[in-house]
């Protein structure tokens, strides 16, 4: 064996490209079959079972805006997690509540999916609802005006584009709000 | 969702056990097929050479 | 040049005229190759330093809406794993697999129309990422019909190094040769699991299928064929056998196991299942039998040879390499620990990490066979050594100084992050002096960039007077 894979080309791709098989599937296709809650939008209206909401998918403007942010390469600098930190659910929290952290049900209808590996400005998972349209507009237009010390770059074309600012500011409101948890402290009551 | 942690570290050991039969089994059929010795490190020789031009029709072996 | 020699050669009958090296490979490609991949290494390091001026001036062409940061990210990754370092590499395997083949390059024609194919894609990846038509996939963000021509381009080199093996005089294959055709294989499979695949997914899923492809881009792909350069150059430049042609087999055969299991250690603490997690984490674990296995094999191979280095240029920046690809792949499987991921994950640490394994191990690999391959193409000596060894010594400090602050930086950073207590927009204050840093080393290595690729140029474009003494030995 050992001399047939250093002679010969054909055993040689045969037992690399099994090798690369053997991982690969069971890696990709397998987990998906395994864990259904991949693919199952997250729905729960009973308070026994933890926090109670329902995951809705994109609506045409919503969606216009995910690409805007796709395209303008947001996802770069902003993750979009909670992670099974203790950290991480106090940062996505919102006025002394902690976020609840990430779950696979929350993302079904996301494609590309967003999560983000480099967290360069805040993670964006809870966002939805935190600020309102005039406090977007005038981030977008100079991000260091009201938050000094930012270094996200200004973005004067989305905020002087009122289709497209309108489009990312509603994708921006339902990010995180599949879960309901924060009932009493959200800006909109 | 259930947790199948457990059950993966063990199919990873059992994985690496698997693995590691196969290294010594295909170790001791080319020890004893005569692999072991110094032809199968010809090739090492053999790349050195090749930019030289007086042993180059020398090192050429028949397919 | 053809013809020069035949005259040069006079009299001399043509098939004695075949057994020199230099008349039985034609090495088009292998030029086409690697001067388009040195002039893109050289147009995106302009890229690189305006993102890395970005993180200090963050107002800096900010207005310019086809110039901020979220645009020039993905041009500069792209430009240099596809547009540099992987059409180095693959230039470096059409001058490599021909010679331990003792055969000529299959089809001449058919690596040229993939040279132009190739750059045609690079050309169409400035402008769309430019253009912000983006898929939103991390190393996956040119557009379809792109992605459909680098899947043609790597059917015509693939087939072309196939053919060549197929038809080899030496029957054993030598290491170089395995890690080529290994690369070929996995990143079909890997290039067509992130590119296209992952469009039948989404959410959780479709992101397994991302980092699948991420991961292994780096680990099936520029693994494979940068290992495959150090294989062949190592040796050659030191002119000292391997130190194991066996040992290099485990390597390769645990490196074909291990990879392809990690991708999942991209999402720790993430929303993906813990199951999954720790089988990433498992066998990342794992990766250091590879790394180890191999980087044994250098280190062996230059026992004795260690004064080497003193003044063989290509050789320094070959064994630098060799000791960024250990740290690399030290880091790699220590914080995919996920008591280490915790603090370490998506903090600067990140690119500190990457650049090492991209630039510090694959890059050096790749840089140092274009300073061994260009001089034997060209049939010229190299321009000027001084100006090499000014090269690295430029990469060498830019590079660590990259690396260093990015790990020192992301690590406290990572720090700050797990303390609530401190508002983010303090810990990203907090990371100026850093980027400062980075911002200084981007330029050492900017200037490392210019040496070499000016070093190259000038040996390219040269006088002659060295060739026709060359020849003259050659035929002496």
């Amino acid at each position: 064996m050992l001399r047939k894979a250093d002679y010969s080309a054909p055993i040689f791709v045969a037992a690399a490209l099994f090798m690369f098989f053997v991982g690969g599937l069971l890696t990709t296709v397998v987990p998906p079959i395994v864990d259904k809650s991949w693919a199952r939008p997250f729905d729960n209206s009973d308070p026994a079972k933890g926090v109670t909401g329902k995951l809705q998918p994109y609506t045409e403007q919503q969606l216009k805006g995910r690409n805007v942010y796709v395209r303008e390469g947001c996802w770069y600098c902003h993750t979009q997690q909670t992670r099974t930190l203790l950290a991480d659910t106090k940062r996505s929290g919102w006025r002394g509540v902690d976020a609840p952290v990430s779950t696979p049900d929350e993302f079904v209808y996301d494609s590309p999916h967003l999560f983000g590996t480099k967290r360069t400005g805040p993670d964006l998972s809870r966002v939805g609802g935190k600020y309102d349209e005039q406090w977007h507009r005038a981030h977008f237009r100079n991000p260091r005006d009201l938050v000094p010390g930012s270094i996200m770059p200004p973005y004067p074309w989305i905020a002087d584009n009122e289709e497209e600012f309108q489009a990312v500011v509603a994708y921006l409101q339902t990010l995180g709000r599949a879960k309901n948890w924060r009932p009493d402290n959200d800006y909109e009551r | 969702m259930r947790d199948y942690s457990y059950p993966s570290v063990y199919f990873a050991y059992f994985y690496f056990v698997l693995l590691l039969v196969g290294a010594i089994f295909f170790f001791l059929r080319s020890v004893r097929h005569g692999y072991w010795g110094k032809d199968s490190e010809e090739a090492k020789y053999r790349m050195l050479k090749d930019d030289d031009e007086d042993s180059y029709e020398d090192l050429r072996r028949p397919l | 040049m053809q013809n020069e020699i035949a005259k040069s050669a006079g009299e001399i009958p043509v098939s004695e005229a075949v057994r020199y090296n230099e008349s039985l490979h034609q090495d088009t490609t292998a030029k086409l190759f690697l001067v388009s991949s040195i002039t893109y290494f050289f147009i995106v390091g302009i890229v690189a330093l305006m993102i890395a001026a970005k993180f200090v001036w963050p107002e800096l062409l900010g207005t310019v809406q086809y110039l901020t940061y979220g645009r020039l990210r993905p041009l500069h990754v792209n430009g240099m794993l596809f547009g540099w370092l992987l059409a180095a590499d693959m230039g470096l395997m059409y001058y490599v697999v021909p010679r331990l083949c003792g055969v000529k390059l299959w089809s001449e024609k058919l690596g040229i129309a993939t040279a132009a194919l190739w750059n045609f894609i690079i050309l169409g990846a400035v402008v769309s990422t430019i253009m912000g038509w983006n898929q939103g996939w991390e190393y996956a963000e040119l557009p379809m019909f792109l992605d459909v021509l680098v899947v043609v381009a790597w059917i015509m080199f693939g087939a072309n190094i196939f053919m060549t093996v197929a038809i080899r005089k030496y029957t054993q294959m030598y290491v170089t040769i395995w890690y080529c055709l290994g690369t070929i294989l996995w990143t079909a499979f890997v290039y067509l699991t992130g590119n296209f695949a992952a469009l039948f997914a989404t959410g959780v899923n479709q992101a397994n299928l991302n980092w699948m492809y991420v991961h292994n881009a780096v680990g099936l792909i520029f693994t494979p064929v940068g290992l495959a350069i150090a294989y062949y150059f190592i040796p050659k430049t030191s002119n000292s056998p391997l130190h194991s042609h066996k040992l290099s087999m485990i390597g390769f055969w645990s490196l074909a196991f291990v990879y392809v299991w990690t991708g999942a250690h991209h999402m720790l603490h993430g929303p993906i299942s813990q199951w999954l997690q720790t089988i990433a984490i498992v066998f990342s674990v794992m990766l250091l039998v590879p790394v180890w296995a191999v980087v044994y094999n250098f280190f062996a191979t230059m026992r004795g040879q260690w004064d080497q280095m003193r003044d063989n240029v290509p050789l320094k920046f070959l064994m630098t390499g060799v000791i960024f690809y250990l740290l690399t792949c030290f880091q790699g499987p220590m914080h995919s620990l996920r008591s280490v991921n915790a603090i370490v994950s998506k903090t600067d640490w990140i690119p500190g990490h990457a650049h090492m394994a991209v630039l510090g191990a694959f890059s050096f690999f790749a840089i140092a066979g274009c300073y061994y391959v260009v001089p034997k193409i060209f049939r010229r000596n190299l321009f000027s050594d001084s100006l090499a060894n000014w090269s690295f010594w430029l990469f060498l400090i830019g590079g660590v100084g990259f690396f260093v602050t990015l790990w020192l930086g992301g690590f406290w950073q990572g720090w700050q992050w797990n303390n609530p207590a401190i508002p983010f927009i303090d810990t990203v204050v907090a990371l100026k002096p850093v980027w400062i840093v980075r911002f200084f080393s981007g330029i050492f290595m900017f200037g490392g960039i210019v040496a070499f690729a000016y070093n190259i140029l000038a040996t390219m474009l040269g006088s002659s007077g060295n060739e026709s003494s060359k020849m003259a030995a050659a035929t002496a």
